[in-house]
């Protein structure tokens, strides 16, 4: 894919250490994705990735290092702070969906919505049409354990990006779908980020998911190289 | 490992020559053993989270297992109580013949700080030569002057707190009362020396009487049944919860084993292999659990009732019903909350059907405890065993009503509820899509609540029943000091050294004679200067020399007092007394002490209390109420004063002291109950929210305030608990006046249920707040690694 245009750096991480116990995540990571930009996030599993795109995303704050979103030292935010830039600002999609089982599908992806104080109508109705973008308008009235995994996953995407996210980090979002299912998800999530300029964080160890991305970026022991610069 | 499983399946039941084509199938006892030993492996050695659910199964069974051993032990603890007490009784109906080695006894009971301390004077008549039996728990006759005492007497002897009360019991302390001579461990008894017992003391040869198997009433053999069903019922219906700990990680467990080709009813042999095996450590740690907390048991005293650890023995027939029957009934419970379960080789679990829950059969249990209970409000008589039987059963009918109808009725309230703010969003679908494990939650505290309603409704109305008006009047006096056979000096040194004590606002001293026999009939005789003679008759004017005539009106019998003027010749030696022609005849009035007296009042001047036989000293005694100690300053100035003396309390209303103890059980197993629900509460919500760990940390990763998540756990437990509440309100109502017309006494008041509700409420806001600090924990992103 051909990258956007030079834009400014939206998301940067510097030197980020992260350790878990005795054993260290991320070491020495760095990482910049800019408006409207697709990076894959690939490695080996227990490499990090997932940590990296934790701490990209304000969810789990680094040990040491510097991450800036927009401007905003994300290490210097409150925990309210960022809570509240998760809701306005970021959305996720995880390997398994993750929906919230006792909503319908349009509940659950008009919940960020209403979390950030949208009127239930209007969430719901913008909900139905980002389920319909993602061709899974037929199960809103359904509850995710009557749908299938495939149309779970579109259900989750469509969740991710409702509130218009600027950054879209999604950790391995096919991983639990057959080959057809997934190239599916990923090209309706690749098409409606690139629509809405969204930047997407790809957790992936998948080349062929990977293949959607403008860029590589690879995780091995607690550092990530850059395919790109490394090219 | 699935291979491996799968071939050994096949060699397992290769004898049994049952196989299909899908593999091992069949119920045989061989396939029942293989599946419940798999199962048992599943509860041991499935990781971590399989070994934690598994020890929250045993906790949770094994707390209501202890209670249950616990309740077994009750007869054995009520039957050697009663034999110790009995044992220390002193047989004294037909009394020694002459030339027996007997001993001479009094009762010496008195009260500290409202402890009720136990004791006698003891003498033997032979002194230190005799050989009549010492007192239960001794190995010998205390000495004049000497003292045995009871453990906890002696530590509260030794204590700054019982200062006062050394001076009252200050003989020497020359040995401890063993637990054969004592009721309980915390209990306060004492045998005292002495060689100053009057030769008209009762005497005896012997210890020892037997009250076993003495009635009680009807009405308190209803009350008793009724408390040890409605505490055992939460129990039970706790246990029945406990067993289904994780019940949806197990159901994904379940579906790997279909995918390696169990079959449906394997699996729920799978499935009732791990519930038993928690059930089973449970039992073990629920024995565990009552050995350790016997000990504990033995150690304390609560509202003056203690035990001794050796006392609480499980009676083995209830032991073993026990032991059957936990591990039973989770392998029962299970397979029956498998029914509405589909679990399919792909691993995916769904509800079957989602067939919405059926009213019909849930009503029966309830409505065959009304058929049960309402045919005894008319014909209720406790001497009839099959009565009684009927009473429980339909007790506990309507109990389980309640338990199998507040689901139903929560999923059909929580079906209508219409959306609202996240909190509340989150909450109301999450208990529309599985209200059953909510309803099962608060089922425990429901029957509770239920059950302590119907038994607060009872005591109340038997309350009045059995409280009676004494007439006495507190604020007149607060205390009576009674002596017997005090001498004029004697007399008057009491009353002044009564009134003397710190914190004795006024006395009002007598000397009295009842049923003197005289030439001229048998009358009652008081002597008291004109301060006390005011409190009894009612006269405008008294100086000193004045006599009282007074009469009651009561019916039969010959004339209430003399005449003025009249000549009186006491039978025996007494001599001779004329009354005052002035006396005057007036109306008598109620003492403090509720008693409306006829007959001769006389101020000492003219009547001198040595011309009557046995006269008893009164002191009708008022205190500062801000002097709590003042009383038992009186009680140690009357001690010194012999061993016929005597202090009342003056109460307005009393109350049968078999009622107030079955109150205070009542009170005590509550409690108990109150708290292992409360803790069996917090273990299965945090064990709900362990199984939606990684949930929550999604909805914290995409921003979710933790106070939304917090308000909707608070929301999905208050629903089904004010839902679960107001039956148990109502279902509680209709089972008191139920009760209280069985035992023909009229409702006191219909709204008992009030605190009942509030104090289950109570426990409900104790339980969420328990929960948040792991509802924080497992909010935190750590929920969203996988690696």
């Amino acid at each position: 894919m051909n990258p956007p245009h030079a834009a400014p750096a939206l998301l940067t991480a510097t030197d980020v250490h992260k350790t878990y116990g005795s054993t260290p995540a991320l070491d020495g990571a760095g990482f910049t994705i800019r408006a409207g930009e697709i990076v894959a996030v690939m490695g080996p599993s227990g490499s990090g990735k997932s940590t990296l795109l934790h701490c990209l995303s304000g969810i789990v704050p680094p040990d040491s290092g510097t991450i800036h979103y927009a401007g905003h030292d994300l290490g210097a935010l409150s925990d309210a702070e960022r809570s509240a830039l998760r809701r306005t600002d970021f959305g996720f999609v995880f390997q398994f969906g993750q929906l919230v089982p006792e909503l319908t599908c349009t509940e659950n992806v008009a919940l960020p919505l209403r979390l950030t104080g949208v009127p239930r109508k209007e969430a719901e109705r913008r909900a139905t049409e980002w389920l319909t973008r993602l061709e899974v308008q037929d199960v809103r009235h359904h509850r995710p354990g009557q749908i299938s995994g495939g149309q779970g996953q579109r259900v989750a995407v469509a969740r991710a990006l409702v509130n218009d996210p600027r950054v879209l980090f999604a950790d391995e979002p096919t991983g639990a779908l057959d080959s057809l299912n997934g190239e599916r998800v990923m090209q309706l999530l690749v098409a409606a980020a690139q629509e809405t300029g969204t930047a997407v964080v790809l957790v992936t160890h998948e080349s062929r998911v990977a293949a959607y991305s403008h860029r590589e970026v690879v995780v091995r022991d607690g550092r990530a190289r850059d395919m790109a610069g490394a090219a | 490992m699935s291979a491996g499983l799968a071939g050994r399946d096949r060699a397992d039941t290769r004898p049994g020559g049952a196989h299909g084509p899908q593999g091992p199938r069949g119920g045989g006892s061989t396939s029942w053993r293989r599946d419940l030993g798999i199962g048992a492996r599943f509860a041991l050695a499935s990781g971590r989270s399989g070994r934690v659910r598994t020890v929250l199964t045993a906790v949770g069974v094994g707390l209501g297992v202890a209670v249950l051993l616990l309740a077994a032990s009750v007869p054995a603890m009520l039957t050697a109580r009663t034999d110790r007490s009995d044992a220390r009784q002193i047989v004294w109906n037909d009394g020694p013949t002459p030339g027996q080695d007997a001993f001479r006894f009094t009762g010496a009971d008195t009260t500290y700080r409202g402890q009720d301390i136990g004791g006698y004077w003891v003498q033997p008549e032979a002194g230190a030569d005799t050989t009549a039996p010492p007192p239960p728990g001794t190995d010998r006759w205390p000495a004049p002057g000497e003292l045995f005492v009871s453990p906890a007497l002696d530590r509260l002897l030794d204590s700054d707190d019982g200062a006062l009360l050394a001076e009252r019991l200050s003989g020497e302390r020359v040995g401890s009362i063993g637990q054969e001579g004592l009721v309980g461990s915390g209990e306060l008894y004492f045998y005292a020396g002495t060689d100053d017992l009057p030769a008209d003391s009762p005497r005896s040869v012997a210890w020892g009487v037997s009250t076993r198997g003495e009635a009680i009433g009807p009405t308190l053999t209803l009350l008793i049944l009724i408390v040890c069903v409605v505490l055992l019922m939460p129990v039970a219906v706790f246990i029945g919860t406990a067993v289904r700990f994780g019940g949806e990680r197990r159901d994904r467990r379940l579906a790997a084993l279909r995918l390696v080709g169990a079959d449906t009813a394997m699996t729920r042999r799978v499935a009732a292999g791990e519930a038993l095996t928690g059930a089973v450590l449970g039992l073990l740690f629920g024995v565990a659990l009552f050995f350790l907390g016997r000990q504990f048991l033995g150690g304390i005293t609560f509202r003056g009732e203690s035990g001794y650890p050796s006392d609480i023995v499980p009676s083995p027939a209830l032991a073993l019903v026990i032991a059957l029957a936990v591990p039973v009934s989770a392998v029962v419970v299970t397979l029956l909350a498998l029914r509405g379960v589909v679990i399919e080789p792909l691993g995916v679990v769904r509800e079957a059907a989602g067939r919405p829950r059926r009213l019909g059969w849930r009503l029966v249990p309830g409505v065959l405890g009304l058929l049960l209970l309402a045919p005894l409000a008319v014909t209720y008589q406790a001497a009839d065993d099959l009565t009684l039987v009927q009473a429980a059963v339909g007790v506990v009918a309507l109990l389980v009503g309640v338990t199998v109808v507040l689901p139903w009725l929560v999923e059909r309230v929580v079906a209508r509820l219409h959306r609202g703010p996240v909190s509340w969003q989150l909450a109301v679908r999450r208990l529309q899509l599985s209200s059953g494990p909510a309803a099962r939650a608060v089922s425990g505290i429901t029957v509770a609540v239920a059950g302590a309603t119907a038994l607060s409704m009872l005591l109340s109305g038997v309350e009045d029943e059995q409280t009676f008006d004494t007439g006495q009047d507190p604020s007149r006096a607060q205390y009576e000091v009674v002596a017997y056979g005090l001498d004029t000096a004697a007399s008057r040194r009491l009353v002044s050294d009564v009134g003397g004590q710190p914190g004795v606002d006024a006395t009002l001293g007598s000397v009295n004679a009842w049923g003197v026999e005289t030439d001229a009939g048998m009358f009652d005789f008081q002597i008291a200067d004109c301060a006390a003679l005011r409190e009894v008759v009612e006269t405008d004017s008294c100086e000193p020399g004045d006599v009282f005539l007074t009469e009651t009106g009561r019916p039969g019998g010959g004339p209430e007092h003399p005449d003025p003027g009249q000549e009186l010749h006491f039978t025996g030696e007494q001599g001779s007394w004329t009354v005052p022609a002035d006396a005057r005849v007036v109306p008598p009035r109620l003492d403090p002490s509720g008693v409306e007296s006829s007959g001769v009042f006389a101020t000492p001047e003219a009547l001198d209390q040595g011309t009557l036989p046995d006269v008893i000293t009164r002191v009708l005694v008022r205190v500062d109420p801000g002097e709590p100690d003042a009383v038992e300053r009186i009680r140690n100035v009357a001690w010194g004063y012999g061993f016929d003396t005597a202090i009342w309390n003056m109460q307005s209303q009393r109350t049968s002291e078999e009622f107030q103890r079955i109150e205070r059980g009542l009170l005590v197993g509550a409690t108990g109950i109150m708290l292992i629900i409360g803790l069996s509460m917090v273990v299965s919500t945090v064990e709900q929210l362990r199984e939606r760990k990684r949930l929550l940390s999604v909805l914290v990763a995409f921003g979710t305030r933790r106070r939304t998540l917090g308000v909707s756990v608070l929301w999905q437990s208050a629903v089904p608990v004010v839902l679960g509440l107001a039956l148990a309100s109502l279902v509680g109502t209709v089972l008191g006046g139920l009760l209280l017309a069985m035992v023909d006494v009229p409702v006191g008041s219909w709204f008992v249920f009030w605190p009942m509700a509030m104090a289950g409420a109570g426990v409900i806001a104790m339980v969420t707040f328990a929960s948040l600090p792991p509802l924080w924990r497992l909010m935190r992103a750590d929920g969203l690694r996988t690696e």
